[in-house]
């Protein structure tokens, strides 16, 4: 009886906190990988894991969102990793291999340039644009996020935001 | 200056970037809501610090007990109840029985020469005194005065000191060995007189009945006389070395039998031994001793596996690090 009152609490705390940041975690995991489907997939199964592993979030070490940022960065790397290993198991069909998204990637409502922009910065430098400037994190907290120091967080973020421009500016020159 | 501030037409692209920020398709949440729990599955959980010392403080109170309970480590201790043990015992003594031969008999202790086991000389034999005697003293000036009233005993009944060995140590503890020789007909009063002198931590009395020896001894020397009397002049020598030399020998079985010999021992009380510990004392050296055993035994796995720990942290720490720098150049690529 215990147990089952257990899980209905662990369920409800997790529902809550689903509701509340869904559109975070999804939103950059959109960013990081630049493909609307695939940050779908990638947003519901970082939510299976993060139900998962519900008991191990301490909030005493840092806010839900951060937390599962994290585990949505993880669940990203992974499949980067495998799609890494596939390509290199098919060889030059993969290298070859284009991607089939004609609509806005990055959200309705963006200037063509700009969503051309971000689609030409790497996934390292969207995702801290992704954290720092749409969800609005700290550098401290993105920074454990992305496992680097703030310094090297803070860095990386002017460098991207500068691309950013560029490729804005030369966008709209065009 | 923050970063975001480098940028001229910052302000404009973040709020373009939070305007039109992506939002979750109502299938994604369906697909979220519609996420069930796992089934619990049971796993190993680190005790948490507080249990950890409760542990700890039951593990020190056990050892403490189980020390206790088994006395570990007691049974090297001596069971020995003070110094008074050191002289429960006296050597067998030698007496002679009736015909002459030497028996030897157990002493009963430490007591002081009575009535019921006195050694004073059989009327008509001829018996040699052989006494040891331990005593303890009060102090160094105890030990003077003792050994000045043994010498003067020995004087007044008609005896002599053979030696005396007298020794004192930082003038508080020392000790005196006198070799006394008394008629044998004193050696009661002079055993009695030695006695006084201290507490007796040892004694030991022997007599050896050599009346028989003597009477042999006096045989063989009135037959050989009787031998010179007729022998030749070329025997005569011959027989009369031979009596010069048993009645050498007589005379000093005579002589030995005429002069007691007590050896005299005076000491001083050994520096006092430290107080058996108790019961309480012991628990807590014996607990002690056990949690340093068990300290021994982890600094050297320590030092065993430390070096490993450390080899094993290492490549943890490079294997990290490089799979940093992996995913680093992977999203670089993606």
């Amino acid at each position: 009886m215990s147990r089952l009152r257990r899980i209905d609490a662990v369920q409800t705390e997790f529902a809550e906190a689903a509701e509340r940041h869904l559109d975070d975690v999804h939103a950059f995991l959109v960013y990081l990988t630049g493909d609307r489907a695939m940050a779908e997939d990638l947003t519901a199964e970082t939510f299976a894991r993060a139900l998962e592993r519900w008991r191990r979030f301490d909030p005493r070490r840092g806010s839900a969102r951060a937390w599962l940022c994290q585990l949505a960065r993880s669940t990203a790397l992974d499949h980067f990793r495998a799609e890494d290993r596939r390509r290199r198991r098919e060889g030059r069909f993969a290298a070859t291999e284009q991607r089939e998204d004609a609509g806005p990637v990055f959200g309705e409502g963006l200037s063509p340039e700009l969503e051309q922009a971000l689609a030409r910065l790497s996934a390292a430098e969207r995702e801290v644009v992704a954290l720092r400037v749409v969800l609005e994190l700290d550098g401290e907290v993105a920074a454990r996020v992305l496992g680097i120091s703030a310094t090297a967080c803070s860095t990386r973020l002017s460098r991207a935001l500068q691309k950013l421009e560029k490729e804005v500016s030369a966008g709209v020159a065009a | 200056m923050s970063p975001l501030e480098l940028v001229g037409d910052f302000d404009r692209i973040a709020q373009e970037l939070r305007g039109s920020r992506p939002i979750a398709s109502p299938a994604l949440r369906e697909r979220v809501a519609a996420l069930k729990p796992p089934e619990p599955r049971w796993t190993f959980r680190m005790p948490s610090r507080r249990l950890v010392l409760a542990l700890a403080v039951v593990a020190l109170l056990g050892s403490f007990v189980v020390a206790g309970v088994t006395g570990l480590g007691g049974s090297t201790r001596s069971k020995s109840s003070g110094p008074a043990s050191a002289v429960q015992s006296t050597p067998p003594t030698r007496k002679a029985i009736g015909s002459g031969a030497a028996t030897k008999a157990p002493s009963l202790g430490p007591v002081a020469l009575s009535e019921a086991n006195s050694v004073a000389p059989t009327a008509g034999r001829l018996q040699r005194y052989d006494a040891t005697l331990r005593l303890r003293v009060q102090n160094v000036d105890g030990l003077s005065r003792a050994t000045q009233r043994a010498i003067n005993l020995t004087r007044g009944l008609g005896g002599y000191v053979g030696s005396i060995e007298y020794a004192t140590s930082g003038g508080k503890r020392g000790g005196a060995t006198l070799v006394l020789r008394v008629p044998v007909a004193n050696i009661q009063a002079e055993l009695d007189g030695l006695t006084d002198l201290g507490t007796i931590l040892q004694q030991r009395t022997g007599i050896l009945d050599v009346t028989r020896r003597a009477d042999r001894e006096s045989k063989q020397i009135a037959e050989l006389e009787r031998e010179l009397a007729k022998a030749s002049p070329q025997e005569a020598p011959a027989i009369r070395a031979q009596l010069a030399t048993l009645r050498a020998k007589h005379a000093r079985l005579v002589r030995s039998a005429r002069l007691a010999r007590i050896v005299v021992g005076l000491a001083t009380p050994p520096k006092q031994a430290a107080a058996p510990p108790s019961r309480f004392d012991r628990t807590l050296d014996d607990a002690g001793s056990v949690l340093v055993r068990e300290l021994e035994i982890l600094l050297y796995a320590l030092v065993v596996v430390g070096p490993l720990l450390l080899l094993g942290a290492a490549g943890v720490a490079a294997a990290k690090a490089q799979r940093r720098r992996a995913d680093a150049r992977l999203l670089e690529r993606t």
